[in-house]
C-alpha cells in the first residue's frame, strides 16, 4: 500500500531523509517513530506530495506519490492541524465531503457520522474559533476519517488531546485497524503505538534504524521505549 | 475536460468566493465603493461651461459616466490585487491548502479554482458598480447606454491579469511587494501609454518637432514598452470606446486584448509550474 524507495530529501545542507526504503502492507498499523527533527513529518509530506524528494521514489495503492489519483482513498490529519476560523466544525466537514464528489445530501449523512465518531455531537455547529486545540484536533480527524479511507495518515493525532481523548483515539484507531484499514502513524506516544500498531520503523537524522513489527523489535524484558532511547541515543 | 476534473476546481472556485465575502474587509471595500460611485450621482446634475458654451445634459452624462467607468475600472484592479496577494497564505495558515491537496485534488486544479473564485469575485464587484452607474444614467437621467455594461466586462480581461499576476508574484516575494509590483506595472502601462497618446496629439508633436527637429526620435524606447507592456488601460479605452458605439474593431483596436491575455497566458503557465514545485506546508 505504501511503498519508499531509496528516498532521500535535502533541504539546501541538511538532510532531512538519508537513503530511506520501506513498505507498508495492506491492512497493517504501522508506526513512523523517530526524535523531533528526524524526518517523520518530511516523509509523511512526501507521501503526500506536499514536498518532493530529492531522489528515490514514493508510491500509494501502487501509484507514484506525484499523482493526485494516488490520494483517492487516504485520509490526512496534520501535526497542528489547523482549520479555517470563520468555519463552523460542521461547515468544515461538508466542505471536505464535498471535495471527495459527494452530493449535498450523501455529505450531510457522512458528516453526522462523523460528528458521532469524533465525539462532538452538539459542538458541530459553533465557530472553530471558539474551540479548544483538542477539538480542532478531533474535527482534523473527523476530516481524515471522511469517505471511508483506505489508508489514514496521521501525524500526531492525540496532539493537545487530553487523557480521554487519547484513550478515545485510541479505541476508534483500533476499530479502524479491525474493520481493515491501514494505519501510518507518526507519533511520539510510545505506549499508545505499542497499543494501536502491528509495526514501526524508527528513524533518527533522517536514516532508518529499524523497521520491523514491534512484537520483534521489542525483546524480553524491554519496552518499546527502551528499545527506542537505546537505538536513537546509541 | 471530463467533468471529474472540473469538479473540484467549480468547488475551490465555490469556497474561494463564499471565503472573500465572508471577510469583514471585503464587505467594508464593497459598501464603501457603492456609496463613492452613488455619490457621483450630484455630479451629473451640474452645469458644465466648455469654451463658453454650455454643454447639453446628455454630453455631460456620457463624459461623466466614461471618466467613472474608468476610475471603476482601474479602482477595482487595485481591489482584486489586494484580494489576490494573501489568497495562498491565508489558505496555507488556515490549513485549508493541506486539508484540499491531501485529497485526489492536483495542484494545478486547486491553483485554477483560486484563480477563477477571485476573477469571478472581481468581475462580480466592477459590474454591480459598473450596473449602478448604468442604472442612474438610464433611469434617473433618461440617458440609456447599453455598450456600457458589455464595456465592463471586457474590463474583466484587465482582472484576469492582476489575479494571475499577483498570485504568481505572491508565491516568490511577500504578499504587500507582490502587490506593489503588479501596482508598478498597471502604473508603468497607464503612464506609457499616456505618454503615446501625448506623443500622437498635434500638440505633443509640436513640442518634440520644436526640441529635436526630428519628430519623436526619443520616444522609441516608450515605444517599445508601449507596444509590449502589459496594456491594461488599452484594454480600459478599447471597452470605454463601447459606451459610445464609436470604435472599429480592427486588429489595431483589439492588438490591447490580444496584449493582455497573451501575458494571463504567460503568466499562468508560470505560476502553475511554479505552485507545482511549492512546498505545502
Amino acid at each position: 500500500m505504501i511503498e519508499l524507495k531509496n528516498v532521500t530529501k535535502r533541504y539546501e545542507s541538511l538532510t532531512a531523509v538519508d537513503d530511506v526504503s520501506f513498505s507498508v502492507k495492506t491492512g497493517e498499523s504501522f508506526a513512523l517513530l523517530g526524535p523531533n527533527g528526524a524526518g517523520k513529518t518530511t516523509i509523511v509530506k512526501m507521501l503526500l506530495d506536499f514536498t518532493r524528494p530529492t531522489s528515490g521514489s514514493l508510491s500509494l495503492n501502487g501509484i507514484p506519490s506525484t499523482l493526485a489519483e494516488c490520494r483517492q482513498s487516504v485520509g490526512y490529519l496534520a501535526e497542528n492541524n489547523h482549520i479555517p476560523p470563520s468555519l463552523s466544525g460542521w461547515q468544515y466537514l461538508i466542505r471536505c465531503a464535498e471535495l471527495l464528489d459527494m452530493n449535498r445530501s450523501e455529505a450531510a449523512d457522512h458528516c453526522r457520522r462523523i460528528v458521532e465518531l469524533i465525539g462532538m455531537q452538539g459542538r458541530e455547529n459553533t465557530k472553530i474559533s471558539t474551540y479548544s486545540k483538542g477539538m480542532v484536533q478531533r474535527f482534523g480527524l473527523g476530516a481524515a476519517l471522511m469517505g471511508n479511507p483506505k489508508l489514514l495518515i496521521l501525524d500526531e493525532p492525540t496532539s493537545g488531546l487530553d487523557p480521554i481523548g487519547i484513550r478515545e483515539i485510541r479505541l476508534l484507531l483500533e476499530s479502524l485497524k479491525d474493520q481493515g484499514t491501514t494505519i501510518f502513524l507518526n507519533s511520539h506516544l510510545l505506549s499508545e503505538v505499542e497499543k494501536i500498531c502491528d509495526t514501526a520503523a524508527i528513524i533518527n537524522r533522517g536514516k532508518l534504524l529499524v523497521k520491523d513489527t514491534i512484537s520483534d523489535i521489542v525483546k524480553d524484558g524491554e519496552t518499546l521505549e527502551d528499545v527506542f532511547v537505546r537505538l536513537v541515543k546509541g | 475536460m471530463e467533468t471529474s476534473k472540473l469538479s473540484p476546481i467549480t468547488r475551490i472556485t465555490k469556497y474561494t468566493l463564499i471565503d472573500e465575502v465572508q471577510q469583514r474587509s471585503f464587505v467594508i471595500m464593497f459598501v464603501f465603493c457603492a456609496i463613492c460611485v452613488f455619490l457621483i450621482r450630484g455630479c451629473y446634475q451640474g452645469n458644465y461651461v466648455v469654451n463658453g458654451q454650455s454643454l447639453d445634459a446628455a454630453t455631460i452624462v456620457r463624459m461623466l459616466s466614461k471618466a467613472t467607468f474608468h476610475v471603476i475600472g482601474a479602482g477595482v484592479m487595485v481591489i482584486s490585487a489586494l484580494l489576490s496577494m494573501r489568497i495562498f497564505r491565508r489558505d496555507r495558515t488556515e490549513g485549508m491548502q493541506s486539508c484540499i491537496l491531501s485529497k485526489p485534488i492536483a495542484r494545478w486544479q486547486y491553483a485554477m479554482g483560486k484563480i477563477v473564485g477571485l476573477w469571478a469575485l472581481s468581475v462580480l464587484f466592477m459590474f454591480i458598480l459598473h450596473s449602478i452607474v448604468f442604472l442612474i444614467t438610464s433611469i434617473n437621467l433618461k440617458v440609456f447606454m447599453p455598450g456600457y455594461l458589455i464595456a465592463s466586462l471586457l474590463c474583466s480581461i484587465n482582472l484576469l491579469f492582476v489575479v494571475i499576476a499577483v498570485l504568481l508574484l505572491s508565491l516568490l516575494m511577500s504578499d504587500i511587494v507582490a502587490f506593489l509590483c503588479v501596482l508598478g506595472v498597471g502604473a508603468v502601462g497607464f503612464v506609457a501609454d499616456g505618454i503615446a497618446a501625448a506623443s500622437h496629439s498635434q500638440i505633443g508633436q509640436a513640442m518634440v518637432q520644436q526640441s529635436s527637429g526630428n519628430p519623436l526620435s526619443d520616444l522609441t524606447w516608450w515605444k517599445v514598452v508601449y507596444f509590449f507592456w502589459p496594456k491594461l488601460l488599452g484594454v480600459q479605452q478599447l471597452a470605454s470606446s463601447l459606451i459610445d458605439s464609436e470604435s472599429s474593431l480592427g486588429f489595431g483596436s483589439i492588438y490591447p486584448i490580444i496584449n493582455v491575455l497573451i501575458y494571463c497566458l504567460i503568466l499562468g503557465v508560470f505560476l502553475f509550474k511554479r505552485f507545482r514545485n511549492e512546498d505545502i506546508v
